[in-house]
């Protein structure tokens, strides 16, 4: 089943296996969002759940269905903001337990390959809101229409972003990129 | 604007979501202006390279099966906290109101003699116990509460009880 109906089919019944189906498709890509925001992989994975914990008792509120994804990430980003808020005004520092080998091991995997790609390093370069453009048209693959509702923001304002982001990273990505794998097919 | 396309035009050129007369019109100037020209490569070269990327993103965060299962274990305890703190919200609010008629009642009759007060109306209401006074039963517990508060802390105080517990 692909995603599409697996979106309208909880959408539709609201019954517990029907999300079950839903996270396997969203969870790996709010979390993978969160993880492209700079987050540590803990408490991303914390904010995706939380995101998630959003879907099941609210999907129900949603008016246009065909703009799910833009709705998700719409939530997604709100927690973000509210994460982020909520770490500047945290005034102690709480110890962090140790992690096992074997998660440890993991993850720095996980980050080691994401933080070594050109991806993430072109993204460095952009504001926090061109970056949250870049991941979800090129990473996320969100429509315009989805984009629109995820960033609230007209879709012309959507294609101006996009745009500049791109102007902006073109002379990084010439300059970064090896000659060979600049070429347009 | 860059020459004679606005920003979301050249946006919708280079992703390939532009109607068939502006693609002419853009090609047309392409043919002639090299500037714009050097402009298309660098900006189609970035878009590519952004396309190519950003699917090789998807494939460095997949999941496997149990972290998918962790994931969503976590997210059903989620979803049970926070129908159990719905269940109890009501319940918290009632022990606030109760809070608040001992606070009343206290410096009266002392703090003791007062939560024996609200025991004691409790038992004679519809509640039957102070542990199942609802919202329900209240108006019940507070009419049995007046007369022992009355007893208690006098009728002035009675009345100030009586106007405390109204929701």
């Amino acid at each position: 089943m692909d995603d599409r109906h697996t979106i309208e089919n909880f959408l539709l019944t609201g019954a517990d296996e029907d999300f079950c189906a839903l996270f396997e498709a969203v969870y790996p890509r709010v979390r993978r969002y969160f993880l492209l925001r700079g987050i540590e992989v803990g408490e991303a994975e914390e904010l995706a759940q939380d995101v998630m914990v959003i879907v099941y008792q609210r999907a129900g509120e949603i008016r246009e269905k065909e703009f799910f994804n833009g709705w998700l990430f719409k939530v997604a980003k709100n927690e973000l903001t509210r994460f982020w808020r909520h770490r500047l005004l945290r005034a102690r520092i709480v110890e962090m337990e140790p992690l096992d080998d074997e998660l440890a091991e993991q993850l720095m995997t996980e980050m080691e390959v994401a933080g070594s790609s050109d991806f993430v390093e072109w993204v460095s370069y952009l504001e926090p809101a061109e970056r949250d453009i870049i991941i979800l048209r090129f990473v996320e693959e969100l429509s315009y229409e989805e984009l629109a509702v995820a960033l609230a923001i007209p879709i012309g304002t959507v294609k101006w972003r996009l745009f500049n982001a791109k102007k902006k990273l073109a002379p990084i990505i010439k300059a970064l990129l090896p000659a060979t794998a600049r070429r347009i097919n | 604007m860059t020459h004679l396309f606005s920003e979301e035009e050249w946006n919708d050129y280079l992703e390939e979501q532009i109607d068939d007369e502006t693609r002419d019109r853009f090609e047309a100037h392409l043919i002639g202006c090299l500037s714009c020209w050097k402009f298309y490569e660098r900006m189609a070269n970035a878009t590519q390279a952004l396309r190519v990327s950003g699917a090789g993103m998807r494939s460095v965060f997949a999941l496997q099966d149990r972290q998918l299962s962790a994931g969503l274990r976590g997210v059903f305890a989620k979803i049970d906290e926070a129908e159990g703190a719905k269940r109890d919200q009501p319940r918290r609010v009632i022990q606030q109101r109760l809070d608040a008629l001992a606070a009343v009642m206290a410096p009266m009759c002392g703090s003791q003699t007062a939560t024996k007060a609200l025991r004691a109306a409790a038992q004679v209401s519809h509640a039957r116990s102070l542990e199942r006074v609802t919202e329900d039963n209240w108006t019940s517990f507070l009419m049995s509460l007046k007369p022992i508060a009355a007893v208690m802390c006098g009728e002035t105080g009675a009345r100030l009880v009586w106007e405390s517990g109204q929701f």
